[in-house]
């Protein structure tokens, strides 16, 4: 049963020891010291662990797996939390085991590699394996956000309250008489409520009920924050995962208690600086290049930078230049295909016309292009696709393997295969021996 | 020499981040990466020869298919695999395949070692 992720996390260990066992004598032959050795192996390791691969081997292993403990009367929507759970940070996640007890308590665990979102619906007092307790008052939507990323601000609408145990509470007990002891690491449980507006990081909020057990996590990052992260349910649990010690830095960098918003208005001061600077650093046309890429625009300043000229007409000079002084940006646009058309057709005609045109238009022939540059992001919203492919090599299934046989018949494909890996589902798995079919 | 094709693998691919890692901070040569990232392909050839034992049935469309220097890729869409245990729906799945007869000579090189040969 090599589908089981533990007997494929062994395989892939028992191959990484032989890898560094085999390589040992190289590195001491290269002069290279142990201890390197002992990094290439912990990082290898590392990021075989922390892949949505490896998610039985963490499951067996971690103590702080994250379960959840529903009361009996939430049984009947156990099939909705099966649904993909994210977890930022692409942390070790769990199986999801659903047991339905006949008592009334049910245990999830959450899958490793588990499509997030999840939706835990009010009731749900999640648990950790540590012990400590987690109660959802309201419905919650957990996402998934790589680390260090926002969570998506998908129906967000509703508000979690974190309560944490006082102690931990042996899993017979029902979670419902379980007091509630609220920990005040930091505004969220009081504004919590007062605040429906979520989105936070999920590693700053995960982390934030777990400090009174988790010493190792920074408060630092819990301090800013002052909204609740409704989506982040389950993340506090994920949080105990190494990987959050080890993206501590990188998540105290990014955005620390910001909005969608807040976000959107820093990336747009950015902008705005950038631009500000290049205008400071560069003279007029070079600011358009600057500007241009800078890829927004987001303000009218540009046309004050920019030597466009809307050449609807003959050709114009300085004239033109200066009625258009203040054109919108559409005019803008136009001046700019207009002008490099003219511009192509100059270099046809040697009109007096054209060549007018090209005296005033070859200092603006860089604006132009840079104009053009600037339309294109404009543009661009119409080739949504192109976007798109790199996310679906990402994705892709992949299975590396050899083939015995390959038979085709008409348009039946026959495959005989041998000693794969395949990775698909976000979960890996082995094979000595494949056989498949297919219809072109 | 082994095939190198299971370099884009999980295994395979955390073991080239690492050692890229280990090359930024030059605590390693690219020349010793590549000894490792050869050990690799030794021994997750030889891994996967001996000590996996299992069977896997597959079924889907077959969307695309390319045979090119002895090596099939092929792009299934609506694949289902089936284990004894269990059974895995999938949208779309690539598949690439090298030659499983005997190994031959290096071959990375074959253009190289026509004369040899």
């Amino acid at each position: 049963m090599l589908t089981d992720t533990g007997p494929v996390a062994k395989l892939y260990l028992s191959i990484i020891d032989d890898v560094i066992d085999s390589v040992r004598e190289l590195f001491l032959d290269e002069g290279v010291e142990d201890r390197v050795l002992d990094d290439l192996r912990h990082l290898w390791e590392s990021k075989v662990m922390q892949s949505k691969a490896m998610e039985g081997l963490r499951k067996n292993t971690n103590p702080s797996n994250f379960v959840l403990q529903l009361p009996a009367s939430y049984t009947q929507t156990d099939q909705e939390l099966t649904a993909s759970v994210v977890i930022p940070g692409n942390q070790n996640i769990r199986s999801f085991p659903v047991k339905n007890n006949s008592e009334t308590l049910a245990t999830f665990s959450l899958p490793a590699g588990l499509a997030y979102p999840v939706q835990i619906p009010a009731g749900v007092t999640l648990q950790t394996a540590s012990g400590q307790l987690y109660k959802v008052n309201v419905p919650v939507v957990v996402t998934q956000a790589p680390v260090g990323q926002q969570p998506a601000t998908q129906a967000m609408q509703k508000v979690t309250e974190w309560r944490e145990a006082s102690a931990p509470q042996p899993p017979a007990i029902p979670p419902n008489p379980i007091p509630p002891h609220e920990v005040e690491t930091s505004s969220v449980p009081a504004q919590s409520v007062t605040q429906p507006k979520t989105i936070l990081p999920s590693s700053q909020e995960g982390s934030l009920p777990l400090q009174s057990t988790e010493p190792d996590f920074p408060q630092e990052e819990n301090e800013p924050n002052p909204q609740p992260n409704l989506s982040t349910t389950a993340s506090p649990c994920t949080q105990l995962l190494d990987f959050q010690i080890r993206r501590e830095e990188a998540l105290a960098q990014m955005a620390q208690s910001r909005d969608i918003d807040d976000i959107l208005k820093e990336v747009i001061e950015e902008e705005r600086e950038k631009a500000e600077r290049a205008k400071k650093l560069a003279p007029v046309e070079s600011d358009s290049q600057s500007e241009a890429t800078l890829g927004l625009d987001l303000d009218y300043s540009y046309s004050q930078f920019s030597d466009i000229v809307q050449l609807d007409g003959p050709a114009g000079n300085s004239d033109l230049e200066e009625e258009e002084e203040v054109p919108l940006e559409e005019n803008d646009f136009l001046g700019i295909i207009n002008a490099e058309a003219m511009k192509a057709l100059q270099e046809g005609n040697e009109s007096s016309d054209g060549n007018s045109i090209s005296t005033s238009s070859d200092g603006e022939g860089a604006d132009e292009l840079a104009n053009i540059e600037e339309e294109d992001p404009l543009n661009s919203g119409d080739d949504v696709i192109e976007q798109d492919i790199p996310d679906l090599f990402d994705t892709d299934n992949v299975i590396v393997c050899q083939y015995d046989k390959i038979h085709r018949s008409k348009n039946r494909w026959k495959f005989h295969l041998k000693d794969g890996v395949m990775c698909y589902g976000g979960r890996d798995y082995v094979f000595s021996k494949a056989v498949g079919e297919a219809e072109w | 020499m082994a095939y190198q094709l299971y370099r884009n693998t999980t295994l395979g691919n955390s073991l080239q981040e690492s050692l890229d890692e280990l090359i930024q901070t030059q605590q390693i040569t690219p020349q010793l990466a590549l000894q490792v990232l050869l050990q690799f392909d030794k021994a997750i050839n030889t891994a996967l020869a001996n000590r996996v034992r299992n069977r896997v049935n597959f079924r889907g469309s077959l969307n695309t298919y390319r045979f090119c220097d002895n090596v099939w890729t092929f792009v299934l869409n609506d694949v289902e695999f089936r284990e004894v245990t269990e059974l895995v729906k999938v949208d779309k799945v690539k598949i690439v395949a090298c030659d499983g007869k005997k190994v031959q000579l290096l071959p990375t090189l074959t253009f190289d070692n026509k004369i040899h040969r």
